[in-house]
């Protein structure tokens, strides 16, 4: 893979490299502006002293303490994280069932199917799955009687999988097969080949997999906001449910406690990837 | 790999009955977000030791729209008016009969007899209000009981104006300016309210429901919104002054709802009857801002919400106006004004 894409970036880099095109850097801070000022507003006003989200006081910890303090807030933190760690590592093992059975076998019959199957999430408008599951869960309820935080988990789960499943797959086809080859060749059965060479190899995009899942499915709204039920208030529903009597910056504090989680995080995939090289 | 997987099916499965196993004690509230005292709450738990719920939700319609299929598990919701009587049409509602409960009597005679539920045998009032606007006495120093100020406003509040962006109270607002009657469906009168509404548009800088962020970032000297609001908006900004117009306003109150096929139905009761006393009440509108139409609950309340001119209403204002659900060929002709007022 390295040697098929370096050539002819090189080759390219005289004729035109974007990055000493007029305007680049004049663009990419625009850009970098656009996308990262309103979040650094936010983090701002998580530390005005006032109730106010856009006239500053002064500067305090106040609604961090008030964030900490209010049980709502706690409760639907703590679902939030419950659903979406569990959902992460369902889809993301599922996903790499998915696309090992999509990239590491012959071609079958019906694997393009099975691959269109697999991302039909991305393709449909989320509101018409998050009806689709009301109305399914709803039937379901009432013949078995059955109800809990399960229902919310199995949607996030689906959901989850096609993000799960495209890094993982990208990382599989980039992979070459002659490793795998070779160590089958050298009397590995089929599960050492497994364990020894290629999940080694595809771990990377394992991470990347499951970490967009657990975002994906932390930051869901539509399809959360239909098939929730009683006590199920994950913090985007409960900062959506702020709005009508007004956000106070405890969302602010909130949210950034939850940017700070997700900085970390991508942190330690990056030096983890990094390390793995 | 196996047996792991099995045990996160057998982990799942448990989950999912968790929530029936505990059922008897407990009570699901779908309520407005940011809207339940946490207090109250932990007062009715204490007192028939039931286990409580609360979930927010953001508008009458995502609650309906959650509620509709049925299995929802919630046994409280809190709709607004005209959504009581779009509920009660659909058969969503069970009849609980709060004018039996033994607290009834301290809900005042006016809240009784409403168009949503005449007599009260589904609901009970949770909170009620008005939307009508509030401006900066210095900017704008004369009277503030018209509604001439949003439609045809004087130069010092031109372009100093927010909407809510609320079909609904724009429209009913235009009308009692122009003096027809709402749920209108006469195309003659509705062609003038929409050239007066694109003519006064102009002279808006914003329809949002941000009212409050708005008003005390100094965004807007007027905002229509509702009173509650328009008192917390004036704690950063004193110099408010909330409008009671000559030309009549908006009344809106939520209720509290026992849904049908609701799995505690007998706490449900419960606490029906316990947001009828006048403690409970008093808690909800020092945590919401609102009044409660509860009798003896103004004693338990915060001094500065008895004394609001936002909540209690100055004696020579107009009666609030209850708006009941418009039929489907005025909602119709509504949302047609409404898309070209927002193009």
């Amino acid at each position: 893979m390295v040697d098929s894409t370096a050539a002819p970036a090189k080759k390219m880099g005289k004729a035109i490299d974007l990055k000493y095109q007029p305007g680049f850097s004049q663009i990419a801070w625009l850009c970098i502006a656009v996308l990262y000022a309103p979040i650094a507003v936010l983090v701002l006003f998580s530390f005005n002293q006032n109730r106010s989200v856009t006239v500053w006081t002064e500067f305090s910890f106040d609604w961090y303490v008030k964030a900490m303090n209010n049980e709502g807030i706690r409760h639907a933190a703590w679902v939030s994280l419950e659903v979406a760690f569990i959902a992460m590592v369902i889809a993301t093992i599922m996903a790499t069932m998915a696309a090992l059975v999509t990239t590491r076998t012959a071609p079958y019959r019906g694997m393009n199917m099975a691959v269109g199957v697999i991302n039909q999430p991305l393709m449909v408008p989320e509101v018409v799955t998050a009806v689709a599951t009301l109305i399914f869960f709803a039937i379901i309820k009432q013949l078995t009687g059955v109800s809990g935080i399960g229902y919310l988990i199995a949607a996030h789960t689906a959901f989850c999988i096609p993000f799960a499943y495209m890094p993982i797959r990208a990382r599989l086809e980039d992979m070459d097969l002659s490793l795998e080859q070779a160590a089958a060749d050298l009397y590995a059965p089929p599960f050492k080949v497994f364990r020894r060479v290629t999940l080694p190899l595809m771990l990377p995009g394992i991470m990347a997999g499951a970490m967009l899942a657990f975002i994906v499915s932390l930051d869901d709204v539509i399809i959360t906001l239909f098939v929730a039920g009683p006590g199920e208030t994950t913090l985007p529903l409960y900062i959506l449910g702020q709005i009508r009597r007004g956000v106070t910056p405890e969302v602010n504090a909130v949210s950034t406690v939850f940017l700070g989680l997700s900085v970390i995080l991508v942190t330690f995939i990056f030096l983890f990837g990094k390390g793995k090289k | 790999m196996k047996s792991k997987i099995l045990a996160m099916i057998t982990a799942l499965g448990l989950t999912l009955t968790v929530g029936s196993v505990f059922a008897a004690g407990e009570l699901h509230v779908y309520n407005w977000g940011n809207y339940t005292n946490p207090e109250m709450i932990e007062k009715f738990e204490k007192m028939h030791g039931v286990k409580v719920t609360i979930d927010g939700y953001d508008s009458n319609e995502t609650m309906l729209a959650k509620v509709e299929q049925g299995g929802s598990g919630y046994d409280i919701v809190v709709p607004g008016d005209y959504m009581i009587a779009i509920m009660l049409k659909k058969e969503l509602l069970e009849r609980v009969e709060p004018n039996k409960m033994s607290n009834f009597k301290n809900v005042d005679p006016k809240w009784v007899d409403v168009y949503w539920d005449e007599g009260r045998n589904y609901t009970i009032p949770y909170q009620w209000g008005t939307t009508n606007f509030t401006v900066d006495s210095t900017v704008y120093k004369g009277d503030v009981n018209t509604l001439a100020l949003l439609f045809d406003p004087p130069d010092e509040l031109k372009g100093r104006i927010n909407m809510l962006k609320d079909m609904n109270d724009v429209i009913n607002a235009g009308l009692r300016y122009l003096d027809y009657p709402r749920c209108n469906s006469n195309k003659a009168q509705l062609k003038e309210l929409n050239e007066m509404l694109v003519k006064a548009k102009a002279n808006w800088r914003t329809m949002d429901y941000s009212v409050i962020e708005k008003l005390t970032s100094k965004d807007v000297d007027l905002s229509q919104s509702w009173n509650g609001a328009a008192k917390r908006a004036r704690k950063d900004r004193p110099e408010l002054v909330y409008s009671y117009p000559k030309e009549g306003f908006t009344g809106w109150m939520d209720n509290v709802a026992v849904l049908k096929g609701a799995p505690n139905l007998e706490n449900a009761k419960l606490f029906m009857n316990f947001m009828m006393t006048p403690e409970a009440a008093a808690l909800t509108s020092n945590f919401a801002n609102y009044a409660n139409g509860i009798t003896g609950s103004e004693a338990m309340m915060n001094a500065d919400l008895v004394s609001a001119p936002e909540i209690v209403m100055p004696a020579g204002a107009p009666a609030p106006e209850f708006v009941p659900p418009c039929a489907q060929e005025v909602t119709d002709l509504y949302s047609k004004i409404w898309t070209n007022l927002n193009k």
